[in-house]
């Protein structure tokens, strides 16, 4: 092994020990904090232990700062990204421990909802579109758990956003894609 | 004003901003402002402007995301979305889902600073001074009339002293509103908070709604002639409103 490669490999480990083990109270690591530890070259690491987590079914996902994903980012807005490990594949079903079925239908409908509109609705709207299949006891809690878990954010005047968690976790192109392949169906 | 409160709905409801039509008002300003003697039209001339600049940030933020990859008909997608099955829309779902794969562990290095940590650490009764009884030490007691007297008890039932608020209600506001501060206001403070007290479950109850003014900061009560279920069956709203020494002894000065 050379040296620039044995480097290299310590710094993969250095990498996935950063981005897998929480060192926060949220998940995920900051792009400056990355470049800091690894250097300057650290989108290099990142690809590197890209293809390493290849194996394992996983990869690190890269969520930018006010800025849609594709094309390529500025070293400034990579250094403000915040990287995540997450699945490569789609989840299945039976992966939803702790999350009804249910609930996951009403996180998809207000992710849509929410992504469709600017990627902000009213709170009492998107209430008023889970109240047409679930109890409203159960929407007032549904919503407040996915704002605990960071899937939505809640901000001024009642507004919902899709939240950090949210933006890292669910490819809102995909949804509203999927949907509308079943709307024209 | 209906400009303002237009842009106000567009700007806090989502509504389409193109809805406001900017160039129209922007003449109609620039007509009447050489009529305008009053400071209080100029300002609400700047008031309006500055609606406006926001509706005019909105709709660049509109065409940037119809622009953009993400969008779709927000209508299309809401009717899709009613129509679809809990499990058809958890199947779509997890198909576009990538949870976060994170991993907690407990390095030695913390568990030694953790050890290190309790041994430093003093027992409780040695950082927590102790209390010295003063007083009674046993439980005290009163009378009725005591607590009574220091409002910790109504006279007569709780239903009674709230219908008793809804005949003053009823009788101040008529069938118009009256200012939640007008109406709640005593000469003491403390009749005050008792009347703020009652005037909450009078809403929370049905006697009576609660309506806002943002602008103002103002909140009015208007009572209703019988009390509603509905009040307590639709969605509810919590209104904070403080009952504040200062506003009372502002209002009694």
């Amino acid at each position: 092994m050379s040296e620039k490669s044995g480097a290299y490999a310590g710094k993969v480990k250095r990498a996935v020990q950063m981005l897998l083990f929480q060192r926060h109270r949220r998940p995920g690591v900051k792009g400056w904090e990355l470049k800091r530890s690894l250097g300057r070259d650290f989108m290099k690491v990142v690809d590197l232990l890209n293809t390493r987590l290849d194996d394992l079914g996983l990869r690190v996902s890269v969520v930018y700062e006010g800025r849609e994903p594709g094309g390529r980012p500025s070293e400034e807005e990579l250094e403000r990204a915040v990287f995540y490990v997450v699945l490569r594949g789609a989840s299945s079903v039976e992966s939803l421990s702790g999350w009804r079925v249910d609930e996951v239908a009403g996180l998809a409908a207000a992710v849509a909802f929410i992504a469709s509109r600017q990627g902000k609705a009213a709170r009492r709207d998107v209430e008023g579109l889970l109240r047409v299949k679930f109890p409203g006891w159960r929407v007032d809690l549904a919503l407040d758990r996915f704002v605990r878990r960071g899937y939505l954010d809640e901000g001024e005047g009642g507004m919902l956003y899709v939240g950090w968690r949210g933006r890292a976790e669910i490819d809102q192109k995909m949804l509203l894609d999927l949907l509308l392949g079943e709307a024209l169906k | 004003m209906r400009v303002i409160s237009l842009c106000l709905s567009v700007s806090r409801k989502g509504v389409d901003p193109f809805e406001v039509e900017v160039k129209r008002i922007l003449d109609a300003i620039g007509k009447y402002l050489p009529e305008w003697e009053l400071p209080e039209d100029f300002s609400l001339d700047a008031e309006t402007l500055n609606w406006l600049s926001s509706v005019v940030e909105l709709q660049a933020g509109w065409i940037k995301h119809m622009s953009s990859s993400l969008y779709v008909d927000p209508f299309l997608i809401e009717l899709k979305l009613k129509a679809l099955d809990a499990e058809s829309l958890s199947g779509i779902f997890t198909r576009c889902w990538r949870p976060i794969v994170e991993l907690e562990q407990l390095v030695p290095r913390r568990v030694k600073e953790a050890v290190d940590y309790w041994n430093l650490l003093p027992p409780l009764e040695g950082r927590w001074p102790e209390f010295e009884a003063r007083g009674p030490s046993g439980p005290g007691s009163a009378t009725e009339e005591e607590l009574r007297r220091q409002g910790m008890i109504l006279d007569g039932s709780f239903e009674e002293a709230l219908e008793e608020e809804w005949r003053k209600l009823v009788k101040m506001a008529g069938d118009g509103r009256v200012s939640f501060w007008d109406f709640v206001y005593a000469d003491s403070y403390e009749e005050t908070v008792r009347r703020a007290y009652l005037a909450s479950f009078l809403v929370t109850y049905g006697y009576a709604g609660l309506e806002t003014d943002p602008l103002e900061g103002e909140y009015y009560l208007k009572p209703f002639r019988e009390k509603r279920k509905a009040a307590l069956g639709g969605q509810a709203v919590s209104v904070p409103i403080s009952v504040d020494r200062d506003v009372w002894v502002r209002r009694k000065g």
